[in-house]
């Protein structure tokens, strides 16, 4: 369930799935109005989607118990809603019939209205708290806003707004976790594999501060009820990497096959040296080994290509410069995150001959390119690399040049899921990000607001800001991996003999 | 707010009026170096205007001087910015003009001097002129692939040679032999008069010397004073007729440079359907002007890559108020419009990165450019190379909108000299000194898409084939005009 996930989240209980669905329902109504004249067929799809699940929670809601006020004022929104878009008005109907049993679930759950975070707390662990009571309808109206703001034909990946605070996260959020979220919210903590290894150790140390609650047993309890308001944290302030996604599956898996016998203190302390066994393995190893022969493909005179920062990309170089090889390195880099200039930076630090340039100039720097290396977020099993938007881009001017485009990758980036295109699955980054120029640190809240302003005045005017994209298998040459190298045609081979031996 | 201050097109056209010709061209040439004026059209305006005042400064009575001077003034404007081929362009259309011109008003005192094969009796000097010239203005902007037939396009013998008798450069390489052995195949009138005009001139002069190693004082006296005495014969209305049809030509061009973008416009109902999704690129006035014209009438998605770091300022200036950064001589009325948001247009906002992830659901790319070249390449804001590749990758097609203005007779041989390299401290902020002295940061600011990545460019005569291009540049260039 947990899996690999860039996607908005699934809860794991059905619980919260209907609280989700209703969370929907109330929103595309919402969408409609201001996109009523070019209806696409994703929008007409979901707005079936949203009538459908209106109609389940109306009849869910067989007692209609929910306090009269707050379905009228409920009422009040749409109907000026409806006076805006007559089109609609069947819709919103539905939605209104709906709507106690919306408050009912909102009520049940507390959050879902709440600002940033909203169905996280979920799992009925969580009280409502006074604090996430709010101004129900300041902040629907903020939602309906932005959801304007959102691309049609990437409606299904606006989630919920990242989480920039700690404000009303779950009582059981670790310190380590709640820190590790917000940092990986603001980018400080970037890059699947950091990420990931940030992960594990934030979660050693919520296992060590764990203690099992009487009456139930650690492989019980701890995944359910400890680990997962933390996952679901972490969720919260960015979605999960694939990386994090295999390693929290095999951890939850190591969890469970602990034996109840084995006392705590022990089975707490076999955990924590399974996950440093883990990142030492599955990642500090394996980026040792996959430098060790990404460096081998490197000789005298190469005129590598690399696009944003990967950390095993550096490596890589550093690698091949240890070894006393002549080359030298271009990075090419895009905003809004400019990775590659610390790539560049450290590179050239470190007495590389570094030419930098940015995505735009991209068809300028292939041409003195003799090979491309470049990091992955995921390998997917159709042989597609998922990485940093832009990759593909680069790979593809690569490829035209007849360039090798070499992915580094770790097994851990592996994952059983397909993609065809960017767009069915991918993360959608604050769209504030790309006006920021790169001056302001995204999330730093300075931010260009005034600009914002001026942008989130105009209607129609949408600003989108993927994180990655799709390359397609037949620009990829090889993918190097702590087991050698392979095809891209081979990674769902080599996924499935190591998820099925580890 | 800043425009006045800030030398660009506008003080400068205004400029144009009160100085001289001279410190007008220096000035002009001094603004190009220093890039304050840039970008096609802002180019090709300023040259237009610039060239109307030479032209119209210009004393004598010779159209070869006049000829002379327009190139020489060319050579000048081209030198100090190579890479801004409008300039180059307009220079070419004007001499082309010129010559016209010329050999109009030569086929007609040839012709009554002659005095048979004429069409009808009663042309006869400048009445004839003024029931000819109609067709004249028209011919300029809109030739008409038929009307000449060959690849190079017809040049009356006696033109050629007072021409080269009468320069102070007479080296120069673009006289090219096999002009003369090709005048056979022209169209019968042309050849008929041609005929006429050299037996009765120099018999056989032609045949196997090269016009170019006619010595100034030799063969070519007789033409040029019969060049003279033409001029004489027809008095000094005549002459005047010819400075002022020169001049109403460049008015008609500078027209065109106003019109090109409707015109381009008018077309764009022809390749927009409902509900698509165009993917365009950087700020461009004639885009926006197409896309404009569609979205009266239809509803579609515009999905806008910003060009960071060169163009994003004016991009978003476009999608935002409809009109680039006013840091040019841009903010002069005209170029302002509605911005498409205001149309009821979506505009989806992307950075370069995301063109690959977002082109599979693109259904048309329509990109502006710089310069196109003869052989249907182009140069346009770097990324462009990146978006038509792309789309040629999800076979979208890519629509190139460019006005003939900026087509351009100069085939790449060199694509690497065509493109332009700008300021790297809008890739890497010089404040960030470490990383600007270790790091070589570069920023080219065109890129070269070649003509294979083009699939229809589309310009203010029609929609065009990449491959047909070399053709609207014979028409609207002189052979000899190439190399100026």
């Amino acid at each position: 369930m947990h899996i690999p996930s860039t996607e908005p989240p699934d809860p794991p209980n059905p619980k919260p799935t209907t609280t989700h669905t209703n969370g929907a329902s109330a929103n595309p109504p919402a969408t409609a109005p201001p996109e009523t004249p070019q209806l696409s067929g994703a929008e007409l799809k979901k707005r079936a989607k949203a009538e459908k699940a209106a109609k389940r929670a109306a009849e869910k809601a067989a007692k209609p118990s929910a306090p009269a006020q707050q379905p009228q004022q409920k009422d009040g929104r749409q109907k000026s809603k409806e006076s805006k878009a007559p089109a609609v008005q069947q819709v919103n109907g539905e939605a209104g019939r709906g709507a106690g049993a919306q408050q009912q679930h909102h009520k049940r759950t507390g959050s879902v209205n709440a600002a940033s975070l909203a169905q996280r707390p979920a799992l009925g662990a969580t009280k409502r708290r006074p604090s996430q009571g709010g101004p129900v309808k300041e902040v629907e109206k903020k939602k309906v806003e932005s959801k304007q703001r959102e691309v049609a034909l990437f409606g299904h990946l606006y989630g919920q707004p990242r989480r920039h605070s700690i404000e009303g996260a779950a009582k059981e959020v670790h310190p380590a976790v709640l820190a590790l979220g917000l940092q990986m919210s603001s980018y400080v903590v970037c890059g699947s594999n950091a990420r990931c290894v940030a992960m594990l150790l934030a979660f050693k140390s919520v296992i060590e501060s764990y203690t099992t609650p009487p009456g139930t047993s650690l492989a019980r309890h701890l995944t359910s009820h400890h680990l997962s308001p933390q996952i679901d944290y972490l969720r919260s302030c960015r979605p999960l990497s694939i990386s994090m996604g295999n390693a929290i599956r095999w951890l939850k898996d190591l969890i469970v096959k602990i034996d109840p016998s084995v006392p705590e203190n022990e089975a707490k302390s076999d955990l924590t040296s399974s996950i440093d066994t883990f990142i030492r393995e599955r990642i500090t190893a394996a980026d040792v080994m996959i430098a060790e022969i990404a460096s081998s493909k490197i000789v005298d005179g190469d005129v590598v290509l690399t696009y944003a920062k990967s950390s095993i990309v550096e490596k890589t170089l550093r690698q091949a410069q240890k070894q006393g090889k002549r080359f030298r390195v271009v990075v090419v880099d895009s905003k809004p995150l400019f990775e590659g200039r610390q790539l560049a930076r450290s590179l050239a630090a470190a007495g590389f001959t570094v030419q930098y340039s940015l995505i735009t100039a991209a068809a300028h720097a292939v041409k003195d390119a003799t090979k491309v290396f470049v990091g992955a977020h995921a390998m997917m099993s159709n042989g597609r690399l998922y990485s940093r938007v832009g990759t593909a881009v680069v790979a593809m001017l690569a490829h035209e040049r007849d360039l090798p485009v070499i992915v580094c990758c770790e097994s851990v980036k592996f994952t059983e899921r397909v993609a065809l295109d960017s767009i069915v699955n991918n993360e959608v980054a604050p769209s504030e990000e790309l006006l920021s120029e790169g001056k302001v640190l995204p999330g730093g809240g300075l931010g260009r607001e005034k600009d914002m302003s001026k942008w989130r005045e105009k209607d129609n005017l949408q600003l989108l800001n993927i994180m990655f994209d799709v390359t397609p298998a037949e620009y990829i040459k090889m993918v190097v991996t702590e087991h050698g190298c392979l095809p891209p045609s081979s990674v769902p081979v080599v996924h499935r003999i190591f998820s099925e031996t580890v | 707010m800043a425009a006045n201050v800030t030398p660009g097109l506008t003080p400068f056209l205004k400029s144009l009026k009160a100085t001289p010709v001279e410190s007008s061209i220096e000035h002009f040439i001094s603004l190009l170096k220093r890039r304050q004026i840039r970008n096609s059209r802002p180019c090709a305006i300023a040259t237009t205007q610039l060239l109307l005042r030479v032209v119209a400064e210009f004393k004598g009575r010779d159209v070869n001087k006049l000829l002379q001077r327009i190139r020489h003034v060319g050579q000048r404007l081209t030198a100090a910015q190579p890479r801004e081929m409008a300039v180059g362009n307009i220079v070419r259309r004007v001499l082309g003009l010129i010559r016209e011109v010329a050999e109009d008003d030569d086929a007609d005192t040839s012709m009554s001097d002659a005095g048979f094969n004429s069409p009808s009796p009663a042309n006869d000097g400048p009445h004839h002129d003024s029931l000819k010239r109609p067709a004249l203005s028209s011919s300029i902007s809109t030739f008409s692939p038929l009307r000449h037939g060959a690849t190079l396009p017809a040049e009356p013998t006696g033109l050629h040679h007072s021409e080269s008798s009468a320069g102070t450069e007479s080296t120069e390489p673009h006289h090219r032999p096999n002009l003369f052995t090709s005048h056979t195949s022209y169209a019968p009138m042309h050849g008929s008069l041609l005929n006429i005009f050299q037996h009765g001139e120099f018999p056989g002069s032609s045949a196997s010397t090269p016009p170019g190693y006619h010595s100034p004082t030799g063969k070519a006296t007789p033409l040029m004073s019969q060049s003279f005495a033409n001029l004489a014969d027809s008095g000094p209305k005549k002459e005047k007729d010819l400075k002022a049809e020169v001049v109403e030509g460049i008015r008609e061009l500078l027209d065109e440079l106003d019109q090109v973008d409707d015109q381009i416009a008018a077309y764009a109902l022809d390749h927009i359907h409902s509900n698509e999704i165009i993917l365009t690129h950087t700020a461009s006035t004639t885009v926006q002007k197409f896309l404009l014209t569609a979205a009266r009438k239809r509803k579609f998605t515009v999905v806008h890559a910003e060009a960071y770091p060169n163009d994003s300022d004016d991009t978003h200036a476009t999608v935002l108020d409809g009109r680039k950064t006013a840091g040019e001589a841009d903010a002069d009325a005209d170029e302002r419009f509605k911005p498409l948001t205001a149309a009821g247009i979506t505009v989806i906002l992307i950075p370069d990165s995301a063109v690959f992830a977002i082109m599979s659901r693109v259904n048309k790319v329509i990109l502006a450019t710089h310069t196109v070249l003869a052989n249907g390449g182009l140069v346009a804001a770097a990324g462009a190379r990146t978006i038509a590749k792309a789309a040629k990758m999800h076979q979208t097609p890519v629509v190139v909108v460019s006005g003939v203005y900026k087509l351009s007779p100069v085939y790449p041989f060199d694509v690497e000299e065509l493109i332009e390299y700008g300021d790297a401290g809008k890739v890497a902020d010089y404040d960030d000194g470490d990383f600007v002295d270790k790091v070589d940061v570069v920023n080219p600011l065109y890129d070269y898409v070649p003509a294979d990545l083009v699939d229809l460019y589309i310009t203010n005569l029609g929609g065009h084939a990449p491959s047909y291009l070399y053709r609207i540049v014979a028409d609207h260039y002189r052979v000899e005009d190439i190399n100026l």
